[in-house]
């Protein structure tokens, strides 16, 4: 086996013969990108109408179905909606303090079960069982971390308490946020990026970022789309026009 | 070093290929809607033009400074709890990947689409240990059931109608009399793959990029395939080539920019997975073991060397899709896992350019791949340098290089050259037909089989200067 030491060897031998095709750089990065995080999302603030406006349209131009409530109080009502449309009874969903809304108990009194994800570690066979549950939920209920108006793109980070597949296994995925979350560009969330990097990790942070642009999709077949072929078939946003209170 | 899957002659794959009438109007029909696609998702995007040029510069510093970029990448991915491994051949590589198998008992292994693994050829060597490899974006399925290889390489299965999918899985999956339906047969897979994916141990993807500032693996697909693998299996294996590392998550915002649309035509392509070693402590999910193979395979050898700017590619396929070439005998023909102009370079370099004494001229050098490409990697000059180092290495036949020898001293010599129309024109009556020269005896004859020669006009350009 070639060691580190020697693939490395090999390289600096190569890079020695050449000084390059052309002088360049990388993209030049942020200065202290959180403060500049927060000068951007303050300027953001007050054009978030344009953005949800622009997001509204590109969500829905790659299938998603976008929905609007005045408060969070309105959440539970607009995800029972969904639930009844589609005879939804199983929904799996991040816990209340990640959503930011509790949603279990208006559902609950609907008939809809809702099994909310842990916060904490769980034993193994606690993990086995929830890994099922969430396999075969009708819906899955996430926040989002941010939502790019310039892609319709929902950028969801992987913690303890919002797992990886709440977004991805159940057939309908629905996520909520609001006005806090909206950025215009991919530009921006490269340096919403930079910022979640800058320093160590928070300890409750996971090891995965999905950015989810519309409904799994594949046109692999005679370059027919089909929608669902392994993540959801449907994809839902609500946007909560007075905000929640966030822990962050 | 990657051994070759074809062993007939180009010629006669290529003369398959133009025969096959079902596989030429798929090649028609995909090709054309990628083309069409693309144009329009940068013709949406006033800042394409400079982002391309951003992405260039990108991957032009990484290059130049690619040992210190790898350091960073192992050290973030080790500090996050993964392990890095080196792959200096195909065959270290696979080695690595079964190393990892055997030793974490693992039977079956799900692998999201990646190319780096086609180029080892690391199905059979899973298959040949008892492990089970199950390909899951649905094209590479399709192919794997058919027990056949990617004719493109963002649309693996697009030479295969939905009449032959419905009969494959029918047959391979034990469910008779299937519709040739992409929706119902999308569903099945859907339900087949959904079973492998939560009994899987490994799971297997490639990688887009790799971000050195923060160890993070970034994975596009559209069909979610990446985000199971990376999600529900045990172990996590990435195989990437060592040129897809970029410095920072800045850089990554200018590659997604322009990838997905280089691609499919999509604004970003529906799920972009960024991963950052092993599940964390209190996270659900997530595998419990993270790792990394670098591939060398004839990649670091072209820091240096006439290939580097194939360096720069990141596999979207939009040269395939404007090559006159691809368009007439797809993927297949080229004979190795890289089809289309930049799957020639990717050839030589993983093969060594007398892999490509022939494939280096199926191309007409029009310069349509340099235009889509991305990165703008000029593929015609290199496809140039390889011809000539084939020729430097008489790899090609002597009667061609008698020929070009010839042609080159007639060239440099204007009264050679003068001669040469005279006896030109006298020599080629006996086989100018309707203004045009069709056939041609002896070896001559090769150029001719394929193609018509103009004739040697009555007065060339000078005879005529000179009269003004």
């Amino acid at each position: 086996m070639t060691s580190k030491a020697e693939f490395l060897a090999r390289i600096r031998t190569e890079m020695a013969k050449t000084p390059g095709l052309f002088t360049a750089a990388p993209a030049e990065r942020p200065a202290q990108p959180r403060q500049r995080l927060d000068i951007l999302r303050r300027e953001l603030s007050e054009r978030w109408p344009q953005m949800l406006e622009r997001f509204r349209s590109e969500f829905e131009r790659v299938a998603g179905v976008f929905h609007r409530v005045p408060t969070a109080a309105e959440v539970p009502a607009a995800l029972e909606r969904i639930c009844r449309e589609r005879a939804a009874r199983r929904v799996v969903a991040w816990p209340a303090e990640e959503l930011g809304v509790a949603i279990a108990p208006a559902l609950g009194a609907a008939g809809i079960a809702v099994e909310s994800m842990p916060r904490a570690s769980v034993p193994d066979t606690e993990r086995d069982r929830l890994r099922g549950t969430i396999a075969v939920a009708d819906l899955g209920v996430t926040g989002a971390d941010l939502a790019v108006a310039e892609t319709g793109t929902l950028v969801l980070v992987s913690a303890a308490g919002r797992p990886r597949s709440t977004s991805l296994l159940p057939p309908c995925h629905v996520a909520v946020f609001d006005r806090a979350a909206l950025v215009e560009s991919l530009e921006q969330v490269g340096l919403a990026l930079e910022a979640w990097h800058d320093g160590p990790a928070p300890p409750e942070r996971g090891a995965v970022i999905n950015f989810i642009t519309g409904p799994s999709r594949t046109a692999d077949i005679e370059l027919t789309l089909t929608r669902g072929v392994h993540g959801p078939k449907e994809i839902h946003a609500i946007f909560v026009d007075g905000g929640f209170a966030r822990h962050d | 070093m990657t051994e070759p899957i074809v062993t007939t002659p180009l010629r006669e794959r290529a003369t398959n290929a133009l025969g096959d009438r079902l596989l030429h109007e798929a090649l028609d029909i995909a090709t054309t809607r990628f083309i069409t696609l693309r144009r329009e998702a940068f013709g949406d995007f006033p800042e394409g033009e400079r982002l391309r040029d951003r992405a260039r510069a990108i991957k032009e510093a990484t290059l130049q400074r690619l040992d210190t970029y790898l350091e960073m990448l192992v050290a973030n991915v080790e500090r996050l709890g993964g392990h890095v491994h080196f792959a200096a051949t195909a065959e270290e590589a696979r080695d690595i990947v079964l190393g990892i198998a055997r030793r974490t008992g693992a039977r079956m292994a799900v692998k999201s689409k990646s190319m780096a693994t086609e180029e080892i050829h690391l199905n059979d060597a899973l298959q040949a240990i008892g492990v089970t490899p199950v390909e899951t974006d649905l094209g590479e399925y399709i192919i794997q059931l058919a027990h056949e290889r990617p004719s493109h390489i963002i649309a693996p299965a697009i030479h295969k109608t939905k009449g032959q999918v419905a009969e494959l899985f029918s047959r391979e999956l034990g469910r008779p009399g299937l519709p040739a339906d992409p929706e119902v047969l999308t569903k099945i897979a859907r339900e087949e793959l959904r079973e492998k994916f939560l009994q899987a141990d490994l799971g297997i993807t490639g990688a887009n990029f790799a971000v050195a500032d923060t160890g993070t693996v970034v994975l596009v697909t559209n069909e979610g395939n990446g985000r199971m693998a990376t999600s529900l299996p045990r172990v996590h294996v990435a195989v990437m080539g060592v040129e897809k590392v970029i410095p920072s998550m800045t850089d990554l915002a200018v590659f997604l920019a322009i990838l997905a649309k280089s691609a499919t035509g999509q604004k970003l392509s529906v799920y972009t997975t960024l991963v950052q070693g092993p599940r964390r402590p209190g996270e659900l999910e997530g595998p419990d073991e993270f790792h990394l193979v670098l591939l060398d395979n004839g990649r670091i050898a072209q820091i240096g060397g006439t290939l580097r700017e194939s360096l720069y590619c990141l596999r979207c396929g939009a040269c395939l899709n404007v090559c006159p070439v691809y368009r007439q005998i797809g993927g297949h023909a080229y004979g190795y896992t890289y089809p289309g102009p930049i799957g020639i370079l990717l050839t030589a370099m993983l093969n060594g350019p007398g892999s490509v004494k022939d494939l280096s001229h199926a191309s007409s050098l029009c310069g349509a791949c340099a235009d889509a490409c991305p990165v703008r990697i000029d593929i015609p000059r290199m496809l140039i340098e390889l011809r000539r180092e084939v020729d430097a290495r008489r790899i090609a036949p002597w009667s061609e290089r008698v020929v070009f020898k010839t042609f080159a001293r007639v060239l440099r010599s204007p009264w050679l050259y003068r001669a040469g129309a005279r006896i030109g024109r006298m020599a080629q009556r006996p086989f100018v037909r309707d203004g045009r020269i069709r056939a041609l005896p002896f070896f001559f004859g090769h150029w001719t089989r394929t193609r018509d020669l103009p004739p040697v006009a009555a007065r060339t350009f000078q005879e005529r200067w000179r009269d003004l």
